[in-house]
């Protein structure tokens, strides 16, 4: 034995060394196994059993409310299948908050993470390296906290709160075409006053617990990829832009599309902060905050149905990130390995 | 075109890289900045570029008398290729020789046929028409290097700026590489500055060579002059082996900042060593043969002086060395054929 | 300024780090800085009594408790995970291996929901010794033994832990899951099998090969991972409050603590506790940071 193996060269992407004693291995991957089905295969699989455990038409009623192929036939009946309406409307308008919010949250993530990446990779100053880690910052504080520290700042005794109270924005919902008779063509029908308890803390909840992801995921890949294409595109005389949006940002589409995917999933799921600044109003309820109201009411399969939902897109998020591992590696491997090969045309 | 640097410096930091440089070429040369790394030759050619900025304080460059210090990289319609080529990944060779024509404002770019015509035109220069719709990844390094020039080209720049073009490369494909540019720039006649550590690449290719050293120019000519009449014992250093004879006709081996002492330092290359079997001449130096070897047309002689047992190298044609029938062991008498003697010679 | 700014080769300079210092300071440090002027405002005895006050205490040592506890298991069996994930093939690895990133990719409040779910008295695990029990009841009264094992005879493999302190620990463990395995996968990944092969020729074991070869190779990594996992446990709130139960003074963690304070409109109670929280876990990340360097530092010198 001694020696012997020494002639054996194995390089870092040799095969794993699947020696030592087949006892040992067998119980590290039966104990691995055992570990991650108790703690992600089940969880996830009993998610979708107690959705569907009153079948299809209970689940898709929990979002879409209750068929009507018959009028009730009493008040008693009236009253619950108007309970039941009442219940599915505000879990739709759950479903629709968190798709308006992340609608809002994910492109500003994107305008930031790509505007940071190019500060903070292109050139040198002073800062750059606290800058970095300022802009990681969001992620070790508390989801609480993140919550926290938008009501002592926005809310009523908060340090801008007389400012914040009184502000108001236009509802996007509202949006209405006033026509070329004067003024402005686009207009707001309704507007709403006040930050904190309204769609816009969330909004800036879910801005601040998502703001490292674009950036982060970019950020080494910017740097690894150094400045030479970007100068060599500007020796040419192509312009600023023209060099970010056909130099630049190919290289590092898959990078961007991992951040915003991640991001997407978190503003998504977001819970804690959202929770602290949306005021337990049934209207300002996303998905995460409807799945603990019904939880609270008891209506276990309603919950799950919302819950599953969520998971949906965490699986999907899942799917999509083994995909870009994939081509990303593929490109890397395309990018630099085939250095060697000195391909002579055919 | 012809390009002027007037009392340019730089430093990063601390450090220094360029000190007061002043530079002229003519329009059309192919220039070689020569030097061991760290001399600011690269840094000098990419203040040429514009990719970045001397110190302030005065220094300028100038492109034809006009002064661009304070252009930018884009307008000084310059074509760079970098060292590691910096081909666009993402983009064919067509695309990429293309870019740059695609780039200009809409008012002077040309139509998509003229775009065709053109690159087709370069594709042709570098002889890698078959190619165009392969990505650089798929290309070999002179491949990459060739589309990295011709997608320099394709602006028709007023200078070309190459920075270490042949560094990544493999022997042959230097050396064919190497005559190609000389070629192609005996055809395009663009004025050309090119970086480069590599001597016998410096004094192969360019028309005019400037050795540099510790961020100043130390001698600017033809690489005949710079070779014949080196302005300094670092140049004669850099530009081949050597042999070190001191004042006094001694010879010694000893690195050249070791040699110390006053007086003139003599410098001979290996070819302007002879050997003889008597000793007539008075400074003479009495040597034993250590090991005879060819190498090609030559025969390269490992001496060893009686004296201070140091070693001089000697490279003689083969009629000599047959004449001469020497093998090891041999007492010889060892004399210069033409020596450079030097005032200064700290290196 | 402008000048410097104008002598920069790649344009956007000004653009985009303007844009980056606003946009971070109006969505991060401003509303952390009012975490810090409220602080400030609040008196020393007040703020002292908040975080003694006994319901706080308690929620403080449930919170780095439980973190604590479940950042422990994650440390060995994510080291597990990730040795097997590396260095063992077998069927299903590639599945197992998308499958770490989950945790990351799953909102909390659907994570607490399904493991609250799933830890009751009637849930798959909660309920796991009676299933069982029944399972083989009606598996014997199919052979004609019917009764075969009192119902309740296996109560001990009931696993229901929702509304305890192992339920927290337990949502704890899926939250910080990926930290560890996925910091030292790499590591593991690059690890040139050389060494070991180096070690086991000059008669080391596996085990001692381990220990003195490998371990140290790979602690960096696994102790950030680790450190992760606990500084994200320690702010978890939304998997927490399904499964905790939330009894004041017993179950309560504390990023609760801050809502039910915000919902009371105590601000100034709810400012003491979410500041404590945040330097705890700033100072995770430096202490981390520290040993990290200091290991770094030690392996090269």
């Amino acid at each position: 034995m001694a020696g012997a193996p020494l002639l054996v060269s194995a390089s870092a992407s040799a095969p794993p060394v699947t020696r030592g004693h087949p006892v040992w291995r067998r119980l590290l991957i039966a104990g691995t196994v055992v570990f991650l089905t108790i703690f992600i295969v089940l969880p996830v699989v009993n998610v979708f059993t107690q959705a569907l455990s009153k079948g299809v038409a209970a689940y898709t009623e929990v979002f879409t409310g209750p068929a009507a192929d018959q009028p009730p036939r009493n008040l008693a009946e009236k009253r619950k299948l108007s309970t039941r309406r009442a219940q599915s409307e505000k879990t739709a308008s759950a479903i629709a908050m968190s798709v308006g919010v992340a609608a809002v949250v994910v492109p500003l993530n994107i305008l930031f993470g790509l505007m940071a990446a190019w500060a903070v990779t292109k050139f040198r100053f002073r800062g750059r390296l606290l800058l970095i880690a300022l802009i990681d910052l969001p992620f070790s504080v508390s989801p609480v906290v993140a919550g926290l520290i938008f009501v002592l700042l926005l809310g009523r005794t908060g340090l801008f709160g007389a400012w914040a109270t009184n502000f108001v924005w236009p509802d996007p919902t509202s949006i209405a075409w006033r026509g070329f008779g004067g003024g402005w063509p686009i207009g707001f029908d309704r507007f709403n006053s006040g930050i904190i308890f309204t769609p816009l803390a969330i909004v800036l909840a879910s801005v601040f617990v998502t703001f490292p992801f674009v950036a982060r995921s970019v950020i080494p890949l910017m740097q690894a990829q150094g400045t030479d294409e970007e100068v060599a595109a500007l020796s040419l005389g192509a312009s600023g832009w023209r060099t970010f949006r056909f130099v630049t940002l190919p290289n590092i589409r898959w990078a961007l599309l991992y951040g915003t995917i991640l991001c997407t999933a978190r503003a998504f799921g977001e819970f804690g902060a959202v929770s602290v600044v949306s005021g337990n109003t049934d209207a300002n309820d996303t998905m995460p905050l409807r799945i603990e109201k019904l939880w609270n009411e008891y209506d276990n399969q309603a919950a799950f149905t919302v819950a599953s939902l969520l998971a949906l897109l965490a699986m999907v998020t899942l799917v999509l990130k083994t995909l870009i591992d994939w081509r990303a590696a593929r490109s890397a491997r395309r990018d630099t390995g085939a250095t060697l090969q000195a391909g002579p045309p055919s | 075109m012809s390009i002027e640097v007037r009392g340019i410096s730089k430093s990063f930091g601390p450090t220094r890289v360029l000190k007061e440089i002043d530079l002229r070429i003519e329009t059309g040369e192919l220039v070689a900045l020569l030097g061991p790394s760290g001399s600011g030759k690269t840094t000098l050619l990419r203040i040429i570029a514009g990719m970045e900025h001397a110190d302030p304080g005065g220094g300028s460059v100038l492109f034809d008398g006009q002064d661009i210090t304070a252009q930018g990289i884009g307008d000084r319609r310059i074509g760079f290729v970098f060292q590691h080529y910096a081909l666009f990944k993402n983009m064919s060779v067509f695309e990429n020789i293309a870019f740059g024509l695609r780039s200009k404002p809409w008012r002077s770019r040309p139509d998509a046929a003229q775009i065709k015509s053109k690159v087709d035109a370069l594709l042709d220069l570098i002889q890698l028409g078959s190619l165009a719709q392969r990505y650089p990844s798929q290309l070999s390094g002179g491949q990459r290097q060739r589309v990295a020039l011709a997608r320099a080209l394709a602006v028709e720049p007023r200078v070309l700026l190459l920075d270490e073009p042949f560094g990544a490369l493999d022997a042959t494909v230097r050396r064919e590489l190497r005559r190609w540019l000389r070629r192609l720039h005996e055809t395009i006649h663009v004025t050309t500055i090119f970086v480069t550590h590599d001597q016998e690449e410096a004094l192969e290719v360019s028309d005019r060579v400037a050795v540099m050293r510790a961020g100043q120019i130390e001698q600017f000519g033809s690489p005949q002059e710079v070779y014949e009449n080196p302005a300094s014992p670092f140049v004669f250093q850099f530009l081949g082996h050597y042999n070190v004879f001191s004042a006094r006709g001694q010879v010694a081996d000893a690195p050249l900042s070791a040699g110390g002492g006053e007086g003139a330092l003599t410098l001979v290359r290996p070819h302007d060593v002879v050997v003889s079997r008597n000793g007539n001449d008075r400074d003479a130096i009495p040597a034993r043969v250590l090991h005879v070897g060819l190498v090609g047309p030559l025969v390269r002689v490992e001496l060893e002086r009686l004296d201070r047992k140091e070693s001089i190298d000697a490279e003689l044609t083969s009629e000599a060395s047959k004449e001469l029938a020497l093998k090891p062991g041999d007492s010889v008498f060892v004399t210069s054929r033409h020596e450079h003697s030097f005032e200064d010679y700290s290196i | 300024m402008v000048a410097a700014a104008k002598r920069r080769v790649i344009p956007g300079f000004g653009l985009t780090l303007g844009y980056t210092l606003v946009t971070l300071s109006c969505f991060v440090l401003l509303p952390l800085g009012a975490l810090a002027v409220r602080t400030a405002q609040l008196s020393w005895p007040e703020f002292w009594a908040t975080i003694t006050d006994p319901v706080v205490v308690a929620a403080y040592r449930l919170t780095f408790g439980a973190s604590a506890v479940a950042a422990l298991c994650n440390a060995v069996l994510g080291l597990m995970t990730a040795w097997v994930l590396v260095r063992y093939r077998f069927p299903g690895r590639r599945l197992l291996d998308a499958l770490i990133d989950f945790p990351f990719a799953l909102p909390t409040a659907v994570a607490g929901l399904t493991f609250s779910n799933l830890y009751l008295k009637d849930g798959w695990i909660g309920g796991f010794g009676d299933r069982l029990a029944g399972l083989v009841n009606s598996a014997g009264a199919s052979l004609g033994y019917p009764a075969l094992i009192p119902s309740d005879s296996l109560g001990w493999l009931d696993f229901a832990y929702t509304n305890t302190p192992t339920g927290i620990v337990l949502v704890l463990i899926f939250v910080g899951l990926p930290f560890v395995v996925r910091s030292v996968q790499p590591v593991l990944q690059e690890w040139d099998a050389e060494y070991e092969l180096a070690a086991e020729s000059l008669g080391a074991g596996p085990f001692t090969t381990f220990r003195r070869v490998i371990f140290p190779e790979i602690f960096p990594a696994w102790l950030s991972g680790s450190s992760l996992a606990f500084a994200r446990a320690v702010g978890e709130y939304g998997s927490v409050i399904f499964i905790a139960g939330n009894i004041p003074g017993k179950s309560q963690i504390a990023p609760l603590l801050i809502v039910q304070k915000l919902d009371d409109f105590q601000y100034a109670q709810a400012t003491a506790i979410g500041m404590v929280l945040l330097l705890a876990s700033l100072a995770i990340l430096l202490v981390m940071n520290g040993i990290e360097t200091w290991v770094r530092r030690r392996q090269t010198a």
